[in-house]
């Protein structure tokens, strides 16, 4: 029998905002004393009322923006209801029928387009971690300073069909919430969170209408699972195709499936059973009555909008159309805003002196090459690295040596414009004896210029080389290789 | 009107004996009732009434400082090391955010 696999993908992005969702509590949890960002309102004490907060509304609409969707211009808060400890008020504040963001789409690097359902808006639970121990029952220790830090889930239509384009998505809504900055998306540190939702159905038995999986005819419908405790985009991938294996083995043993949550055991690379999902959940949804509906005007969107720069997909098409920089280069070159706005200053700087495209690749050669390798915990000044870059298209200055005077400048503090005066009087100092010392090398390698005669001109590189090395690099090898040609003639 | 009590109690973590069930049961059914009057007022043509706020209103993202950590605790019944300490195992058929 063969199978399609869908996947629908829910995505929790906690965003970059200084306080917390609905009160001034700092959100900056990571590594303090549990139960120290914590007040009344994200301890749900009596009385305690959400206010929300502006910067983190913008943060989600954002995002929506960035992935094609439509904002809405009433925000509507409502109270999902479950009963954890992690949830001190017995309920979160999340949003139900109207999110912020809606019907948006993101396409991936193959061309796929991946369907957003919903971005919205709500707010993260406290940190509970379950001990067992022998000698008192079990217990969970709770540190509520997560407990209110904004959250935005991101729900995919169940419109992937492969475990890769999960990964791949994942990867671009991490990489697009980091270049606007609308969050860090550290997976380890659980600043984004997959959930994939997965199930496989006979080929030609059911269709897709309005993001629902539908049977045809008289077939009935494979359950879902759905995959937790995912900690990194590459596990995405493997989940997806541990499930969809273990689906598979399952239905061709004739073992009924059932819908159910597993959770992803990293060490194992397993999923494991966790709960099964008999009834629909019961979250009691109900409108939030402490929030007000928050207006918002097509002005106010566009302000948001401002702050939407161009991102890495569409740096990769400018690149490789305008300058020619190869596939590979524009994606290692704009997968981080940072280097992405070093690259693209650096080909201005360039751009002053050389042909557009040239300075483009350059730029791109010396960043992959040089800046990639020698970038500690310094950046490189781009006046230097374009000066540097200038002498070497000059001639005037090997790659090699231009590398070992950047590594020098940036250890010892050293100023490279002072290095290259310097250089480049030695260079001159040693013009005039530069004939003398190609002499030298001819008159002590006796075998390579019989080679050479003998009609190795491969011999010709030896000989630079070793002229290259007697003026300690300071002389330029064209000329070398000239006056090498010259007397030897 | 008819309430699923057990059902209830189940979402709230409440275990009810089959006594308490039918105790409570027709007391629940008789508070739905007496609210269930609203639902023979006429509402047709009458807009919901709610309350609205400008998104510039909205209030800046600044933090204040926070309780501290022995405020935070001081109603705690149990605690351990700053954590609050909740007894009884908490995994079950109720889903985790």
């Amino acid at each position: 029998m063969e199978y399609d696999t869908i996947i629908g993908l829910e995505i929790h992005v906690q965003t970059k905002t200084k306080s917390k969702m609905f009160c001034t509590c700092p959100t900056g949890y990571f590594q303090k004393e549990p139960n120290s960002h914590v007040c009344p309102v994200c301890m749900a004490l009596p009385g305690a009322l959400p206010v929300p907060n502006k910067r983190a509304i913008e943060l989600c609409m954002l995002m929506g923006l960035a992935t094609n969707c439509t904002i809405a211009n009433e925000i509507y808060f409502d109270r999902k209801h479950y009963f954890y400890p992690d949830l001190p008020k017995g309920y979160q504040i999340s949003q139900y029928k109207n999110p912020i963001c809606s019907n948006g789409s993101v396409t991936l690097p193959n061309g796929f387009e991946v369907k957003i359902e919903r971005i919205h808006q709500e707010e993260d639970v406290a940190k509970s971690t379950h001990h067992s121990s022998t000698s008192e029952t079990d217990y969970s220790l709770i540190d509520y300073n997560k407990s209110g830090v904004p959250l935005i889930e991101i729900v995919t239509k169940p419109c992937l069909r492969t475990a890769k384009d999960a990964k791949d998505f994942a990867t671009q809504i991490r990489q697009i919430a980091r270049y606007l900055n609308i969050s860090d998306a550290d997976m380890e540190k659980g600043q984004m969170r997959c959930e994939p939702n997965i199930s496989i159905q006979e080929k030609g038995r059911w269709e897709e209408k309005d993001g629902m999986i539908l049977p045809l005819g008289d077939y009935k419908l494979n359950p879902k699972v759905e995959v937790k405790n995912i900690g990194s985009i590459t596990a995405v991938e493997k989940a997806i195709e541990f499930e969809v294996a273990r689906l598979t083995k399952d239905l061709e043993e004739g073992k009924p499936l059932i819908q159910q949550t597993r959770g992803w055991n990293a060490n194992k690379n397993v999923t494991e059973f966790q709960r099964s999902k008999e009834t629909a959940d019961d979250y009691r949804y109900m409108p939030e009555p402490d929030i007000p509906v928050i207006g918002v005007s097509n002005e106010d969107i566009e302000r948001v909008k401002s702050e939407l720069i161009e991102l890495p997909h569409e740096k990769i098409t400018r690149y490789m159309n305008d300058w020619d920089i190869s596939q590979y280069a524009a994606e290692v070159i704009s997968a981080s805003r940072k280097d992405a706005s070093y690259f693209e200053n650096l080909q201005a700087l360039l751009s002053e002196k050389l042909e557009h495209k040239i300075a483009a690749q350059e730029a791109a050669n010396w960043l992959m090459g040089t800046v990639f390798a020698l970038e500690g915990d310094k950046e490189i000044d781009m006046n230097d690295l374009s000066l540097l870059i200038m002498k070497f298209k000059e001639g005037k200055i090997t790659k090699g040596k231009a590398e070992e005077m950047l590594k020098d400048c940036i250890s010892n503090n050293k100023d490279i414009s002072d290095e290259l005066d310097m250089f480049e009087k030695s260079a001159s100092d040693n013009a005039g004896n530069i004939q003398d010392i190609v002499k030298q090398v001819l008159d002590n390698n006796p075998k390579a210029v019989a080679d050479y005669k003998g009609g190795k001109e491969a011999t010709m590189g030896f000989l630079v080389g070793q002229v290259m090395q007697k003026t300690k690099g300071a002389s330029n090898p064209n000329d070398v290789k000239n006056i090498l040609i010259e007397l030897l003639k | 009107m008819k309430i699923d009590v057990k059902h209830t109690a189940e979402l709230s973590r409440i275990t009810l004996t089959p006594e308490e069930l039918e105790k409570f049961t027709p007391q629940m059914e008789t508070i739905l009732e007496s609210v269930s009057v609203l639902k023979d007022v006429n509402t047709d043509g009458v807009q919901p009434m709610k309350a609205h706020v400008k998104f510039n209103e909205l209030r800046e993202d600044v933090p204040q400082e926070s309780l501290t950590q022995e405020e935070v605790l001081r109603n705690a019944k149990h605690k351990e090391s700053g954590f609050v300490k909740v007894y009884g195992k908490v995994f079950g058929a109720i889903e985790e955010s």
